[in-house]
């Protein structure tokens, strides 16, 4: 088991307004999973991916990442867990501006402490992955929103993590720039066993997806596999 | 790659970061230069002090520091202290002197003068004396010449060729004197000095104090002013307690006080000047960070620790800083540089001269000047970014991912 999710509970309360945004949530992600938290605004996703994300702290409940539990980690073991093990693509993209593309993907193994020529050549064939070998230099206001967020993509998988999660990564896209993107993050998951985690309400993502799980009012209400778990080097589709 | 990160940080709001660039620059210059002209001016009056009367280092009987009488000399010309320095390859010039106490007499007018006999030969090589000459001729030319400081002259009514006469109270306490002429005139840095100094030839003055071959003084100067303590300590030690050898420093400890207290000024305006450009660093620092909140949960989220982050705004506040530095240092540098020939501050020469300060005042800045605002700066920098640092750091990643 990947990723395991138990009774997760989170209440928001403001101007005398109580919402439950989990409402006792059980998950369980697998190795090489390409899937997708479906539901509709406030249905609890993004809540949950940030619990998954160890970016919340769950009012009750625990997650544990390949058997650990995070709630035994304090706030700097939690910031190296998410250095280490996950990856993060954002809806907003969230590059740095004032960094290229190549500067931007190279970044989380800086902050691992990668030495340069190594970085060098792990952030060179990612780019190429993504189809922006030619383009690693420019800063993120020179690229389209697409390219952008390919190096996004780029940037979550380059350190190798156990999971990327995806907050609505093709909200802000086109349905032709979302339909490549996502046919980068399938190939990436056929062939190099990355898994994916996405919350999203885009129809494209859930027909790439190979396991749905559906949310309402905080709770899992469906949780449907359309496709087998890629082993990886299988090519997409098989 | 945090100063990497820090410094591309600083170019998002090129306008922000230079107004604060520019901000730090003047200050800094505008201390700096200010306790340049400080800096000159007491450095004026050491010299100024030096090269009239005090030299480097002098050399008295024992007891002369209590009580400087006539009778406290050095028997037989100071034979072993001149010997000592001979031997003393730090020793870039020395000579001998008789200083007492007497009245002055012109045809017109009297005054109370201090009486100092010179060897006119060793004299112009320690003091500035000799140079000083305005008028006439050097002791030696002819005898039973004086020289009188010009505002002396004046008040004595008296020119060159004059006669006047020296009353003083001998070594055995008698009242005695003798007639001169006026010799020549000076005119030093020190108004102190030209107002009340004789000047008469060493064996005239020691025939007139009836010393005998006794001197009340030897004055040294050295090749390396760094070196006078260490050569005090050692002639000190090799002369014994028959004598008192003491520095420019302990024999005028009002100017070494002043020289502290600037030192002390400049702490104190460096610190108003920082403290004051911290709270501007702190305020930009703030705006930026808050821009940056959604960056900063971001940052946060893939992985940055909360370390990271208060390092990095510090890091904004350490360059943002150290360029308005090097800007400003560079500035003191370059206006030190074109005023190297002094401030003339004519308007003001009287007042100044009662200090020993020449009317054309130059900056001084020497290395150890610029430590100082370094230090400060660098704590003024880090604690103006602390506060917009660990706000940055208390950010919750999904929270600021939210945040427009």
């Amino acid at each position: 088991m990947l990723l395991e999710a138990r009774g997760l509970r989170k209440v928001y309360e403001g101007r005398g307004v109580v919402t439950h945004a989990l409402d006792g949530v059980d998950l369980d992600v697998q190795e090489g999973e390409f899937a997708a938290l479906a539901g509709p605004s406030g249905s609890g996703k993004t809540t949950l991916l940030n619990m998954l994300g160890a970016l919340y702290v769950p009012d009750a409940g625990r997650v544990a990442l390949d058997g650990q539990a995070y709630a035994d980690l304090d706030a700097g073991q939690l910031a190296d867990l998410r250095l280490h093990k996950l990856g993060f693509v954002f809806q907003a993209y969230n590059l740095i501006p004032v960094f290229s593309a190549r500067e931007n993907v190279e970044f989380v193994m800086e902050l691992q402490g990668v030495e340069t020529q190594v970085r060098r050549a792990r952030a060179q064939p990612v780019l190429s992955e993504v189809g922006l070998e030619r383009l690693g230099e420019k800063r993120p206001l020179e690229l389209s929103g697409g390219q952008q967020q390919r190096v996004a993509v780029a940037r979550a998988i380059v350190s190798r993590p156990r999971l990327v999660l995806a907050d609505e990564p093709t909200a802000n896209l086109d349905s032709k720039t979302a339909g490549r993107l996502l046919d980068l993050m399938g190939r990436l998951n056929a062939e190099h066993g990355v898994t994916f985690l996405f919350s999203t309400h885009d129809p494209l993502v859930m027909e790439a997806a190979r396991r749905i799980v559906r949310l309402q009012d905080g709770c899992v209400v469906a949780d449907e596999v359309t496709a087998p778990t890629a082993e990886p080097g299988t090519p997409e589709g098989a | 790659m945090l100063l990497r990160f820090a410094w591309r940080n600083l170019w998002r709001n090129p306008r922000r970061t230079a107004i604060v660039v520019v901000a730090v620059s003047v200050g800094i210059a505008g201390s700096l230069l200010s306790m340049g002209v400080n800096y000159g001016m007491v450095d004026q009056m050491v010299v100024t002090a030096i090269r009239t009367e005090l030299g480097h280092i002098q050399v008295h009987a024992a007891g002369w520091e209590d009580e400087p009488t006539l009778q406290k000399t050095l028997p037989g010309g100071a034979a072993t202290v001149v010997a000592a320095l001979e031997r003393d390859p730090r020793v870039r010039a020395w000579t001998r002197r008789v200083r007492g106490d007497g009245l002055v007499n012109s045809p017109r007018a009297s005054a109370g003068v201090r009486v100092i006999g010179v060897e006119g030969e060793r004299e112009g090589d320690v003091s500035l004396l000799r140079e000083a000459l305005v008028a006439g001729n050097w002791l030696g030319a002819a005898p039973r010449r004086a020289l009188l400081g010009e505002s002396l002259a004046e008040r004595l009514q008296v020119e060159l060729g004059d006669k006047i006469a020296v009353s003083v109270q001998d070594a055995s306490g008698d009242l005695t004197g003798g007639g001169f002429r006026v010799g020549g005139l000076f005119h030093t840095p020190s108004s102190e000095l030209d107002r009340s100094t004789l000047l008469l030839g060493l064996g005239e003055a020691q025939v007139l104090f009836a010393l005998g071959d006794a001197v009340s003084e030897v004055v040294v100067v050295v090749h390396d002013p760094d070196e006078v303590e260490a050569l005090r300590t050692s002639l000190a030690k090799e002369l014994g307690p028959q004598v008192e050898v003491r520095s420019w420093a302990q024999l005028e400890p009002l100017l070494v006080y002043m020289v502290q207290s600037f030192d002390m000024m400049a702490w104190y305006l460096y610190a108003a000047v920082f403290t004051a450009m911290a709270f501007g660093i702190a305020n930009v620092l703030l705006m930026a960070v808050h821009e940056r909140t959604r960056e900063i949960g971001m940052l946060r989220a893939i992985g940055m620790s909360r370390r990271r982050v208060v390092a990095m705004v510090v890091l904004e506040s350490m360059w943002v800083t150290g360029v308005g530095l090097a800007v400003g240092m560079a500035v003191a540098l370059g206006a030190t540089w074109l005023l190297r020939d002094g401030i003339d501050l004519s308007a003001f020469a009287q007042g100044l001269a009662a200090y020993g300060v020449p009317p054309r005042l130059s900056p001084v800045l020497r290395a150890r000047d610029f430590g100082m605002p370094l230090v400060i700066a660098g704590v003024a920098a880090g604690l103006a970014s602390l506060w917009p640092a660990l706000h940055a750091a208390r950010e919750r990643p999904a929270e600021a991912l939210r945040h427009v």
